[in-house]
């Protein structure tokens, strides 16, 4: 990678999806302590939420991914205390919230309950981000949906099912046919 | 205390050490070639060369806190990550101090920034060597591009370097492989840009140190684009991959990794350096090494630590001070502003492979009839390619997210960036910081630069024309970005031994040897006596197998 490459790669993986490039770019101001990993529930649910937004289809989802480890690794390894802090607070309120529209826990809750759940967390999160401070953290939603989105795309099954992934191409066509519907490439 | 007597002494085995031990050993010398980090040995070292995302526990997409905490200057940009973590100082061991912010971005080990560099390689052209002449910025070069042009043949040659045939005067041709191909909305941009400016702006493929034909013991690229992780294919040039096995080939060649050259040993009565003293890094022990010759590659700045440090007995301020112009000089290339835009159509085409270059645009501001309120000018990389991710109604999840981002964008992207000449200013220094000392009990560098007037006007041309031509090439939605440049974020320290024509205003001859010390030679970034717009690495290159080829024949006649 280079200087060329590293804006490329900015651009790939926010992909279409509107994911915080600002907090990508900016990174994370360095702070104290790194907090511990999250429990076996938390893990199950992180991989719930990141099922959500990025189902088994003809292909492994997010589960598969086990987007919920890659979230762990990256909140417990780069986050800063104050986003780590947002980001299990956001954790502990989506079962708050799937029990106050639904009744049950957010991994009890159906895949539409589910689903309906994060569309409103989507809008919240939008809402949120726009006019909060800007050295604030950005709302937990958007950091769920970030790593799962970075997690399942970087993933061995989603490099390699979902996408197309060629380790050692051995040749350059800047003129590939594509027909519409083609997997885009990984990297 | 050993005393071991070499013919050369090479400092820094990056790209111009690698090229000065290649040469002098190949000229028959016995050569040692120090080098203050570890070994990186070819292939086998380079550890993360074949993983894949998913085997980096963050992917590489983020730093980790820790890593954010160890390199506090490495942050500033995007050298840090995990993928190459090994190749960058750690700057909290390897420190300096900045009257003024500038990021010096180090790699301490066997071929230095060799095995990460961005690999564009670029002649100067007839004008950038004339040009201090002309505007009275800096003093005049000793040399001309004539004096350089069978060099940089030279230098092409042996490194390999694919790139077009442009018959440019702002962007001499060189002995190139083939070119690797401009992708189809590159071709139509190129196309469109000549067109619209009449043949007086171009586009073309970037021209890089990227082999596509087998070379040596090299296999030809396999468009992988991991090179900075070191290339198992050899597929670019890097001192491992290039100088080390040619130098090695020749028998003379001793490598010492874990070296620290404190300073120049030098004599009084010859007037001529002796050797080097070495601080061994292994077991903190002083080590004396002589020779005849010493050359001085250890990257620009870190050369010119190592003339300070010497010769104290004679020059309070080291060997080479006595121009008053030793750390002065600084340049880099400023850069990080420029525009980018969508391409309509094309949406059943695609790209096969990871091309490990972009586009380039040569310089087109202050040449032939062209005048602006600047000095100088800019040239232009970048590339066109189709992202990921189809558009999708806002707040969707699910299935049709994942269908949306499996499938390329609707369109094409492309975008530039450009690269600016930094005029050299006297006051733009670097010093000894006597006050703190490195884990060795060594004095750093102190760090005053800053970009002036000049780089900031042409600024406001580099973001503003790359957005004019992207439109007038036909690109929607073109935005224009600068994301703020600091000295030293390109990575191109250039000056602070300057060459010249006069003992009383530079460090340096035309033939690269220190003035105070003539057998002596400085021939990496530090020697440079203006900056170019075009990135610099092979102009080293090519100074230092002319540097070379002179000290043998000078030594041979008994001069030195």
């Amino acid at each position: 990678m280079d200087r060329r490459e590293y804006l490329k790669k900015i651009a790939l993986l926010s992909g279409a999806a509107v994911v915080g490039v600002d907090f990508f770019l900016s990174g994370c101001s360095p702070n104290g302590t790194a907090a511990g990993n999250f429990s076996k529930a938390q893990l199950a649910l992180l991989d719930e939420i990141g099922e959500t937004i990025i189902p088994a289809t003809q292909t492994p989802g997010a589960k598969a991914a086990e987007v919920g480890k890659f979230m762990e690794v990256m909140v417990r390894d780069c986050y800063t205390t104050e986003q780590q802090a947002t980001f299990k607070a956001g954790l502990i309120s989506v079962d708050e919230a799937s029990q106050k529209a639904n009744g049950m826990r957010f991994t009890e809750s159906t895949a539409q309950q589910r689903h309906d759940l994060l569309v409103s967390l989507e809008k919240e999160a939008k809402a949120y981000n726009e006019k909060k401070e800007k050295d604030k953290p950005v709302h937990f939603y958007t950091m769920m949906k970030q790593l799962t989105l970075w997690g399942f795309f970087t993933s061995k099954t989603g490099m390699t099912e979902t996408l197309r992934h060629i380790p050692v191409p051995g040749k350059f066509d800047g003129a590939f046919p594509y027909a519409k519907g083609d997997k885009a490439w990984a990297e | 205390m050993s005393n071991q007597q070499y013919d050369a002494i090479v400092v820094g085995s990056g790209i111009s050490g690698g090229w000065a031990a290649k040469e002098l050993t190949e000229k028959g010398l016995k050569v040692l070639l120090l080098e203050r980090g570890r070994n990186i040995e070819h292939i086998k070292d380079y550890v993360n060369a074949n993983k894949e995302p998913w085997e980096f526990p963050h992917r590489g997409l983020m730093p980790t806190q820790e890593m954010l905490q160890n390199y506090p200057v490495l942050k500033r940009d995007y050298p840090l990550n995990e993928e190459v973590l090994d190749y960058w100082v750690k700057d909290k061991e390897c420190p300096y101090t900045e009257t003024k912010p500038f990021s010096w971005f180090r790699g301490y080990h066997v071929g230095g920034r060799s095995l990460m560099w961005g690999r564009q390689s670029y002649r100067w052209n007839k004008w950038d060597f004339e040009a201090n002449l002309k505007d009275g910025y800096g003093v005049d070069w000793p040399i001309r591009y004539d004096d350089m042009a069978s060099w940089y043949s030279y230098a092409e040659k042996f490194a390999g370097i694919q790139g077009s045939l442009e018959g440019l005067d702002v962007l001499p041709d060189g002995d190139f492989m083939p070119a690797m191909e401009m992708n189809i909305v590159e071709k139509d941009v190129a196309a469109k840009i000549k067109k619209h400016y009449n043949n007086e702006r171009h586009m073309f493929i970037g021209r890089s140190a990227n082999i596509t034909q087998a070379h040596h013991d090299r296999t030809n690229c396999q468009y992988r684009n991991r090179c900075w992780r070191g290339c198992p294919f050899g597929g670019y040039f890097s001192t491992q991959s290039a100088t080390l096995p040619a130098a090695m080939k020749t028998g003379n060649l001793t490598l010492r990794p874990f070296s620290i050259v404190t300073q120049v040993l030098y004599d009084k009565n010859t007037k001529k350096a002796t050797g080097v003293e070495v601080l061994d890094a292994t077991d903190n022990k002083t080590y004396e090494f002589k020779a005849k010759i010493v050359f001085l590659c250890a990257s620009a700045f870190n050369s010119t630590w190592v003339l300070m440090n010497s010769a104290h007995d004679v020059w309070a301020d080291g060997l080479g001070s006595s121009s008053g112009e030793l750390g002065h000089n600084v340049m880099d290339h400023h850069f990080r502003c420029g525009a980018n835009g969508q391409a309509e159509g094309f949406s059943d085409t695609y790209q096969y492979g990871r091309r490990p270059t972009g586009i380039y645009v040569p310089r087109f501001r202050n040449i032939y009839n062209d005048k602006r309120d600047y000095l100088r000018g800019f040239g232009y990389q970048g590339g066109a390619g189709r992202g990921r991710g189809a558009d999708i109604a806002e707040f969707t999840i699910g299935a049709d997210l994942k269908d949306s981002l499996s499938v390329p964008s609707d369109h094409w992207g492309m975008g530039v960036m450009a690269f600016g000449e930094v005029l050299p200013y006297h006051e733009n220094k670097i010093s000894l910081n006597k006050n703190v000392k490195d884990k060795w009990g060594l004095p750093v560098l102190d760090m005053d630069v800053e970009i002036k007037d000049n780089e900031k006007k042409m600024r406001i041309d580099m973001m503003n024309d790359a957005a004019e031509m992207l439109e007038a090439a036909g690109l929607k939605n073109v935005n224009t970005y600068d994301y703020g440049y600091e000295f030293g974020m390109g990575i191109h320290e250039m000056g602070t031994a300057r060459m010249g024509r006069d003992p009383k205003t530079s460090v340096l001859n035309g033939n690269n040897q220190v003035w105070d010390a003539p057998n002596v030679f400085v021939t990496d970034g530090a020697c440079m006596t203006s900056a170019s717009c075009v990135n610099p690495s092979l102009t080293y290159m090519a100074l230092t197998a002319r540097a070379a080829e002179f000290a043998v024949s000078e030594l041979k006649k008994g001069n030195l």
